[in-house]
């Protein structure tokens, strides 16, 4: 268990030549001892580089990494004592599943009666007590997953659990008992949990907290409501929610008004400050109200069409070229052709050059 | 899938087949059940005769295959063990890794019999340069003449001309495995000896085994090497079988007896490679 910093870290997979190419651009960060983080973000956003400098798999060429206060930037990935789970199951094939969960304290060479109470204690908590002898080989994939993972749970002085999209190979309903799983380690351990992922609802209902990225920088780290609610960015508010964030180009019209041709929104922001002319206006899907009349903060449409998902209706509309769409009851009659979209002013959210108010 | 003509593209592939492998194992067998020689050409029929010959009384066949076996048993053990030792080196980044990787597959480039030409001459008792040098410590072995150090000259050449095949197979095979679990291997705290026990080796154990046993076929057709090198010599010291057949069959052109040798010799290859294999497999991969 450690209290994980990252100071000015920053990697680049060629940092020789001229202006190199960031994989990681620089962050400051840390993670508390015994917290649960999912990092999300598109393919090649640098989610695994940040997660293989944790590990010591990689070293980053700018800045440095500290467990409790101690610097570990250059020393082995053995000597960090974390515990990594990677996409694909990882197991030693000639073992048997006893002997894979006591690799690690083998290696550490902890005495045998140790090991055997250490292996029984986590095979009982991952359920694998009954296949303790058999050939790791013989398992299913999502078993051997999670062998690999119990040989990260076997040593009591991990300083975390990194996993690179664990889930990945394991199909969706053993996903969400894994996931649960996961959870409970956590609260029994209090191991620390850091989850790579490209998969926000893997994410959201995993962790405590949410680390999004983008190509290669960390763009909000919030809770799963707080990126929902309030995206620091437009490209949160397109990556998180399904479907994305409704955002429409908009002028600054007040201290807290904003317009959208001719419709003017009351906003809950203080948009004094603000100089840019590349103004935003954000709403989830799931706050816009679908009027037959119009009123304040309403905005008319255009309605194209209304997917019926089972438990919401879909309307998808538009305002002029601009596409809106909202997730309303499927008890709400959805008028055909022109209507009215009201934005709750509380829920607007507006962004200055694709950043958040 | 009842297609008529299908019979009538097959033929041609059908024929060269029978062309090719039907007729002669089928001639071989018949060939072995006569008594053909230069003496009586001519394919009469003596049934077995030519075999309770090769069972009962030609114990020279015998000891050459045994012999064949503890040849092509050592020199293949030895290449492999060599080709993966020389495998792993260039495989991490080493300085003039590309330079390592072409330099290894020399020997397999070069024509075997030549090398054994330029082998024998290296080795020559009385003239070559090995037993000048080892003149210096009063030493003046007997690479050529002597019953067992004919052996090991016929291994030490073997070894040299085909671990290359080896190195080159195991390197492919260790240049295309998973990255991940090295990685796991290093986070789990394993050093280099417990990384190559139980990741290396178990991940590269068919890849291991299919290079063996393509060794070992070509290993037991072992006759170019032999035949410039030895002779067969001292004696029958390094007669293998491919050579014993080869002096039956067209040294003393007896061939309807060779025939049954190589005969039996077939049956014997594809049984003993057949549990080679299955043996290999059980102890290599158990799963």
């Amino acid at each position: 268990m450690a209290k994980i910093e990252l100071k000015n870290v920053a990697h680049s997979y060629s940092p020789d030549v001229e202006n190199p190419e960031y994989a990681l651009k620089k962050c400051n960060l840390s993670w508390k001892d015994g917290g649960r983080y999912a990092v999300l973000g598109p393919s090649g956003c640098g989610k695994t580089t940040m997660l293989n400098i944790m590990s010591g798999l990689v070293t980053p060429s700018e800045g440095t990494i500290k467990f409790d206060g101690v610097d570990i930037t250059n020393m082995s990935t053995a000597e960090r004592n974390i515990a990594q789970v990677f996409q694909f199951p990882v197991i030693y094939n000639t073992m048997t599943v006893a002997q894979n969960l006591g690799f690690p304290l083998l290696c550490r060479n902890y005495p045998k009666e140790v090991i055997t109470k250490k292996v029984d204690q986590v095979a009982q908590t991952l359920g694998l007590e009954n296949l303790l002898n058999l050939r790791a080989t013989k398992l299913t994939a999502d078993q051997k997953q999670l062998i690999s993972l119990g040989r990260g749970l076997v040593r009591e002085d991990v300083a975390a659990i990194l996993m690179d999209e664990p889930l990945t190979v394991i199909d969706p309903d053993l996903k969400f008992r894994l996931r649960r799983r996961l959870k409970e380690i956590n609260e029994l351990y209090k191991s620390t949990l850091i989850y790579v992922t490209h998969d926000q609802n893997e994410a959201m209902t995993f962790a405590e907290n949410i680390l999004v990225m983008d190509h290669g920088k960390i763009v909000q780290v919030g809770t799963p409501l707080e990126l929902f609610e309030r995206p620091k960015t437009t490209f949160v508010g397109y990556f998180i929610g399904s479907p994305a964030m409704n955002m429409l180009k908009a002028e600054i019209k007040g201290k807290n008004v904003v317009s959208i041709g001719d419709t003017s929104f009351k906003t809950g922001t203080d948009l004094s400050k603000v100089k840019s002319k590349n103004i935003k206006l954000g709403i989830r899907s799931e706050f816009v109200e679908l009027h037959d009349k119009n009123a304040d903060n309403c905005i008319s449409v255009k309605i194209d069409k209304v997917d019926d998902f089972g438990n919401f209706q879909l309307v998808s509309a538009r305002h002029g070229m601009s596409p809106i769409k909202a997730k309303v009851s499927r008890d709400l009659a959805v008028p055909a052709g022109d209507a009215w979209m009201k934005f709750p002013d509380n829920r607007c959210c507006v962004y200055s050059n694709e950043v958040l108010v | 899938m009842n297609f008529k003509h299908k019979y009538l593209f097959l033929f041609p592939g059908l024929l060269v087949l029978i062309g090719i492998l039907i007729f002669p194992v089928g001639f071989t067998v018949r060939l072995s059940m006569s008594s053909w020689d230069s003496f009586f050409p001519g394919l009469d029929y003596v049934g077995l005769e030519n075999y309770f010959r090769l069972f009962q009384d030609d114990s020279r066949f015998w000891e050459a295959f045994g012999r064949l076996s503890f040849l092509s048993v050592t020199t293949v053990t030895l290449q492999y063990v060599l080709g993966f030792a020389l495998a792993l080196m260039v495989w991490k980044d080493i300085a003039f890794k590309r330079f390592f990787r072409v330099l290894f597959l020399i020997p397999m480039m070069t024509t075997p019999v030549i090398m054994t030409v330029i082998w024998k001459t290296f080795f020559h008792e009385s003239l070559g340069p090995v037993n000048d040098f080892l003149n210096i410590f009063g030493w003046n072995p007997l690479w050529l003449s002597s019953e067992i150090l004919s052996k090991v000259t016929v291994i030490i050449v073997e070894v040299w001309q085909w671990t290359p095949f080896m190195f080159l197979l195991l390197l492919a095979g260790l240049l295309s495995l998973p990255k991940e679990p090295y990685l796991a291997a290093s986070i789990d705290g394993a050093g280099p000896y417990r990384t190559f026990i139980y990741v290396t080796f178990p991940l590269m154990a068919p890849i291991s085994i299919g290079a063996i046993i393509i060794r070992l076929i070509e290993a037991s057709k072992i006759m170019d090497t032999v035949y410039v090198l030895t002779s067969g010599g001292p004696g029958t010291a390094t007669e293998t079988s491919s050579f014993y057949i080869f002096i039956k069959g067209l040294r003393e052109f007896q061939f309807g007896y060779s025939a049954a040798l190589s005969f039996t010799y077939l049956i014997i290859m594809i049984i003993s490679l057949t549990i080679i294999a299955k043996v290999l497999v059980r102890l290599m991969i158990r799963e």
